[in-house]
């Protein structure tokens, strides 16, 4: 097994409160990974150290070979991130948004090629405050792309989406993987979790409660006797919506 | 391309693109330059005179020609010294009781017919001694002129008046330098409040922070950017002052522009300290509004300082914009360079190492 990211009794205090508490995991190279929790849970802040920006009170966390609590802008460069709540410079155009920040990482890119690489390169002239919710989302993973880098770290990359956009946007996350990435990601949507993650870590209170690929943990829930009160129909209401609504994105 | 680089043309781009900014560090203090400039504060006003000719003789007609003459042009380009109204006694006074004459003349009713000495009678608004004084001077000039002629007396002694060139400063000399002080204060406090504490609430900030680079990669390009704004701002607003306001500059540019950028250095290091402490713009605007808007009354941009009263003046000068606008104008107009101003520029240095000091220790991304 090739272990890209070992985090290793991770814990994060605020004064009294313990947002992260002793959290341990391995993940594996090309594979997708996701974190899922309620809300206030800790999966941000474990993402957040994972990624550099947040320093844990205690614990390691080394990933392709580098310690981030030691080496936070090593880990930086090698890694790509899409942040929960965050933005860009509103009046630059998106081509130079995404060469602007290859320069950050000390990389020429192609800003279009990358552009293309997330469907956004007939948007390419635009000025990112033009874009939709959707686009935005996607800008973001462009800006994670540029450094080509060994993980990408999603943090709930659909919420708000609408649900053409967010199919567009698992697309996307299977090409990434395809392409060998690999990816951490939080999410809110269980049917998310179960159509892209290898395996789901889910954290609650600061602490990972189970950690395993998604039919597993549906398999183990089911051996405990557990049934539905009642059964899904073989469709659901968002089937319908795509079938009348058809899959193309309407945000242009 | 190195990250620094790459972030300072961004920044150019984005400041180029950004109307609002172009408005507030340009078009409003070219908008005070006009409207003040055209206020002229500084400017001798014309005496207005009434005339109450009670004589109606061959004597009052000359006189009163001889007024209205120099109602016209008197070699200035400006209308003359004098604007004359001829009215009966009444309504002159009246009009002088209400403030719309500076002086009144009466002609008695021998003038010019007496052999006797007459009395021409001047009335004059007592606050407005100045215009009077000229009025009157005026007056008796030409009588002492009727009296040498009745006389046939020869002229024992005679004026030749010359005009030499002079410095010749006006209010708006006095303004252009402190309204640039201004403007940049203006450019340096808002323009980084408003943006920075934007970057940081929109999460632009924290995205930047993602990435490998070091803050000062990012604050150099925003403090470069600013700064040349500050030398374009002395380059625009002192150019439209000498072009349409006749400014003197005897000043060397390359002064200007030291000042400019230590000034804008230490205003944008106030600006940076106000972002790092509002949490939002709701805090941001009313602290730099309190920061700025004082100095900008205060810090004699619009009227010297040492007409406010001693404690004040004691305050005054020892606030960031006083050293910038002062220094701005003994380099623009006086002609001084950057050492015979020792003061201001101390001044500026030291506000700006303390502000520098706060401004790294405040700094946050997120």
């Amino acid at each position: 097994m090739d272990c890209v990211i070992r985090a290793t009794g991770l814990t994060k205090k605020y004064g009294g409160l313990t947002a992260v508490d002793n959290v341990s995991f391995e993940v594996e190279r090309g594979e997708i990974f996701g974190l899922l929790g309620p809300n206030g849970a800790g999966k941000t802040t474990t993402v957040e150290i994972l990624e550099g920006m947040r320093s844990a009170s205690e614990g390691t966390a080394v990933i392709d070979g580098t310690d981030v609590t030691k080496d936070p802008r090593g880990v930086k460069a090698k890694i790509g991130v899409q942040l929960q709540s965050s933005s860009f410079f509103s009046n630059l155009a998106l081509v130079e948004i995404v060469s602007l920040f290859g320069h950050l990482y000390g990389q020429k890119v192609d800003a279009k090629d990358v552009l293309e690489r997330v469907e956004l390169l007939d948007k390419a002239k635009a000025q990112y405050r033009q874009l939709s919710g959707g686009q935005k989302q996607r800008l973001s993973i462009a800006t994670a792309l540029v450094n080509d880098p060994v993980v990408m770290f999603l943090d709930e990359p659909t919420t708000g989406l609408d649900p053409q956009a967010r199919r567009h946007m698992w697309d996307l996350i299977k090409r990434l993987r395809a392409d060998g990435k690999t990816i951490v990601m939080t999410t809110h949507y269980m049917e998310e979790a179960e159509e892209l993650c290898d395996r789901v870590a889910i954290i609650d209170r600061g602490s990972i409660v189970s950690l395993d690929t998604p039919d597993s943990l549906i398999d183990s829930l089911l051996d405990t006797g557990f049934r539905k009160e009642r059964m899904g129909k073989a469709a659901n209401l968002e089937d319908v919506f795509l079938h009348l609504t058809g899959k193309s994105l309407r945000e242009d | 391309m190195n990250p620094t680089l790459a972030l300072t043309i961004a920044s150019l781009k984005m400041y180029y693109r950004n109307r609002q900014a172009i408005f507030w560090t340009l078009v409003l203090p070219l908008m005070f330059i006009v409207i003040f400039g055209l206020l002229d504060f500084g400017a001798f006003s014309t005496v207005n005179m009434g005339l109450v000719d009670e004589a109606d003789t061959p004597a009052s007609e000359i006189l009163t020609e001889l007024l209205e003459r120099m109602e016209d042009s008197e070699g200035s380009d400006e209308g003359g010294v004098i604007d004359l109204s001829v009215g009966n006694r009444d309504a002159e006074m009246r009009a002088l009781e209400d403030g719309d004459r500076h002086i009144v003349i009466v002609i008695p009713p021998d003038f010019g017919e007496s052999r006797d000495p007459v009395t021409v009678e001047a009335f004059y608004a007592e606050d407005r001694f100045q215009q009077a004084d000229v009025g009157i001077g005026i007056v008796r000039g030409i009588l002492d002129e009727f009296t040498l002629r009745s006389a046939k007396v020869q002229r024992q002694f005679l004026v030749e008046s010359q005009a030499v060139e002079s410095k010749g400063l006006e209010y708006v000399d006095f303004l252009v330098p402190g309204i640039i002080a201004m403007a940049i204060m203006q450019m340096g406090i808002f323009s980084v409040v408003f943006s920075l504490i934007q970057y940081r609430q929109q999460g632009v900030l924290r995205r930047l922070y993602a990435t490998p680079i070091r803050p000062h990669n990012f604050l150099i390009g925003q403090v470069f950017t600013r700064l040349l704004v500050s030398i374009v701002q002395v380059v625009v607003l002192l150019g439209v002052g000498v072009l349409i306001f006749d400014v003197t500059v005897a000043g060397n540019f390359g002064y200007l522009f030291i000042l400019a950028v230590l000034g804008g250095a230490l205003f944008l290091a106030i600006g940076f300290v106000i972002s790092g402490f509002a949490k939002n713009e709701e805090v941001g605007a009313p602290l730099a509004n309190i920061i700025a808007l004082p100095m900008m009354f205060l810090s004699g941009v619009f009227f010297p300082t040492d007409t406010l009263p001693g404690v004040l003046e004691d305050i005054v000068q020892y606030l960031p914009l006083t050293f910038l606008a002062d220094g701005m104008r003994e380099v623009a107009i006086q002609g001084a360079s950057i050492t015979e101003i020792p003061w201001e520029v101390l001044g500026m240095v030291v506000w700006l190492a303390i502000a520098f000091l706060a401004a790294t220790r405040v700094f946050r991304w997120e």
